[in-house]
């Protein structure tokens, strides 16, 4: 294919869309709905993400040192939790910490006969976990430290959190694959009314001879333009919309809501992605279908 | 060269649209081919573009046996063949020049080749006063000769005629014939399907007559009817065949 005949197929797909501007307009805005939808979706995801990982955050172990340990002991400890794989962060309370912590539950004269050699909490290091998934094999990790005197946790809670994640996932990743397959057989339909529109032109094309692909190409075009374009618009609307939201109520709900920033380049490259490829998709579709079924020289009219 | 060697025809509902046809057109040829609706004509004209294939039989057309022809190699056996359209199949809101460029911009023709050849082509049939013009603003018998310049501007071999005077008054009938006569004499083999009898007796070509599918008769016209002087004057007055210098060849 030469220079010419690029410059003329990208030349006839602008002229497309600019013919069948109603067309483009239909198909722009079935794929902003279909976007919107799925970049809705893939937000909701995202946040319900967001806030178990806060709440794993929130779900620590706590493990006791043995009584009396020393400095040089805590500091074997605290290294030796920090190498199991799994651990992410470990903080260390002092029993003077720790005795802090509940001076308000009791009474001055309690707290001063605590002090010292009476305080009976023991030294602690307070440990999260990177997957809760994995949480009985890092307890039982835990368990080996010698160093160690008692693990506290609550199983439960990590095990429930694992599963309303996993179904969460699940659920989105249904609903995300659902609103696609949607979204081009939309637009392959709207793109097969644009191909009808041109079929004299197509008749000709092919009458002279001209190639499938030299017959396609300028649809292709059009796919990615439209996908392009709406890829665009709808980053637009996604990103005002949330910005407002997020200063609305980010900060008021459980663990605050994701920051736009935190996915812009996932949503941008993803609705530049997802237009693109429906855009492309939906052509080849409704093309292939139209020149294996209908597209003959003297079908038609 | 054009071979048709004991073709049938039969479609999926039980139609026998060509039955045990057999007929040879040599290079350079011009051949009506003449019959009733429904007499087996577009399909004979499908099996020759490779729009169909034979359910038994050859088509042979310049060298290539049709029935084992790959789809991808279809598109460049149409380059040898101009196919005129009974309803012209010009695209309105293109103008003349764009309309027969656009027959060469989608084989991917070069610019310069375009500004070349189509002017010289739109010469040809006497429409180089029309270059500008849009098809509706032309007369039946010049949208006729656009899509004549169209099926002409890639240099075929062979000019496939589907009814090309179908749609225009029988007055401009006679012109079109005589361009497409002008056109074979220049060595590219015509083949026009009609059913117009009074305007294949104008002619000394060879007439192939099918009915129900097969080929009753195979002749020579007898050229019975002089040529009419109004329609030759129009020819004349519309300046068909000037000579010009560059643009190529048909």
């Amino acid at each position: 294919m030469n220079l010419s005949s690029i410059r003329y197929l990208i030349r006839e797909s602008f002229r497309n869309i600019w013919q069948n501007k109603l067309m483009a307009v239909a198909s722009i805005g079935v794929l902003i709905s279909c976007l919107l939808l799925t970049g809705g979706s893939y937000l909701v995801y995202a946040n319900i993400n967001h806030t178990f990982e806060w709440i794993d955050s929130q779900n620590v172990v706590v493990a006791f040192a043995k009584e009396d340990s020393t400095d040089a002991q805590l500091t074997v400890l605290e290294d030796k939790i920090k190498c199991i794989t799994n651990v992410d962060t470990v903080e260390f309370v002092s029993k003077e910490q720790a005795l802090l912590r509940y001076k308000d539950s009791m009474t001055d004269a309690v707290f001063e006969e605590m002090q010292g050699e009476n305080n009976p909490y023991l030294d602690s290091f307070v440990v999260t976990f990177k997957d809760l998934s994995k949480f009985k094999d890092t307890i039982k990790q835990m368990d080996q430290i010698p160093e160690i005197e008692d693990i506290v946790y609550s199983e439960d809670t990590a095990k429930q959190l694992t599963n309303i994640r996993n179904i969460m996932l699940l659920a989105s990743g249904c609903i995300i694959l659902l609103l696609l397959v949607v979204s081009l057989f939309i637009i392959a339909n709207t793109i097969k009314l644009t191909v009808y529109n041109r079929r004299l032109e197509i008749s000709i094309m092919k009458s002279v001879g001209a190639t499938n692909v030299f017959v396609r190409i300028p649809f292709i075009i059009e796919g990615i333009v439209l996908g392009v374009f709406s890829a665009c618009l709808s980053y637009g609307i996604v990103f005002l919309v949330y910005s407002k939201l997020y200063d609305m109520v980010g900060r008021d709900i459980m663990g605050g809501l994701l920051e736009f920033s935190a996915v812009w380049h996932v949503m941008l490259l993803g609705f530049i992605a997802l237009g693109v490829l429906t855009g492309i998709a939906g052509s080849a579709i409704s093309m292939r279908r139209y020149l294996r079924d209908e597209g003959g020289i003297s079908s038609v009219i | 060269m054009i071979e048709f060697k004991g073709v049938h025809k039969a479609y999926d509902n039980g139609i026998k649209a060509l039955k045990d046809v057999s007929i040879l057109i040599n290079k350079g040829e011009f051949v009506f081919i003449v019959g009733a609706s429904g007499a087996g004509k577009s399909t004979f004209l499908k099996l020759m573009m490779r729009e169909e294939v034979p359910s038994a039989g050859e088509v042979i057309v310049n060298g290539y046996k049709l029935s084992k022809l790959k789809r991808r190699e279809i598109p460049y056996l149409r380059r040898s063949m101009g196919i005129v359209f009974q309803d012209f199949r010009l695209i309105n809101n293109m103008t003349v020049f764009d309309n027969v460029a656009f027959a060469m911009r989608v084989i991917g023709k070069s610019g310069s080749d375009i500004r070349k050849r189509v002017p010289y082509i739109l010469g040809l049939v006497g429409l180089q006063n029309k270059v500008r013009s849009f098809p509706k603003e032309l007369s039946g018998g010049e949208q006729q000769r656009v899509g004549l310049a169209r099926a002409l501007v890639n240099n075929p071999s062979i000019i496939i005629a589907d009814e090309p005077t179908g749609n225009i008054d029988p007055e401009l009938s006679y012109e079109i014939v005589e361009l497409l006569t002008e056109i074979n004499r220049r060595g590219t083999t015509v083949i026009m399907v009609t059913h117009e009898h009074d305007l294949v007796r104008l002619f000394h070509h060879r007439v192939i007559e099918i009915r129900e599918g097969c080929v009753v008769s195979d002749r020579l016209s007898d050229r019975k009817v002089k040529k009419p002087t109004r329609e030759a004057d129009a020819v004349d007055a519309a300046g068909i065949f000037p000579t010009f210098r560059e643009g190529g060849s048909i």
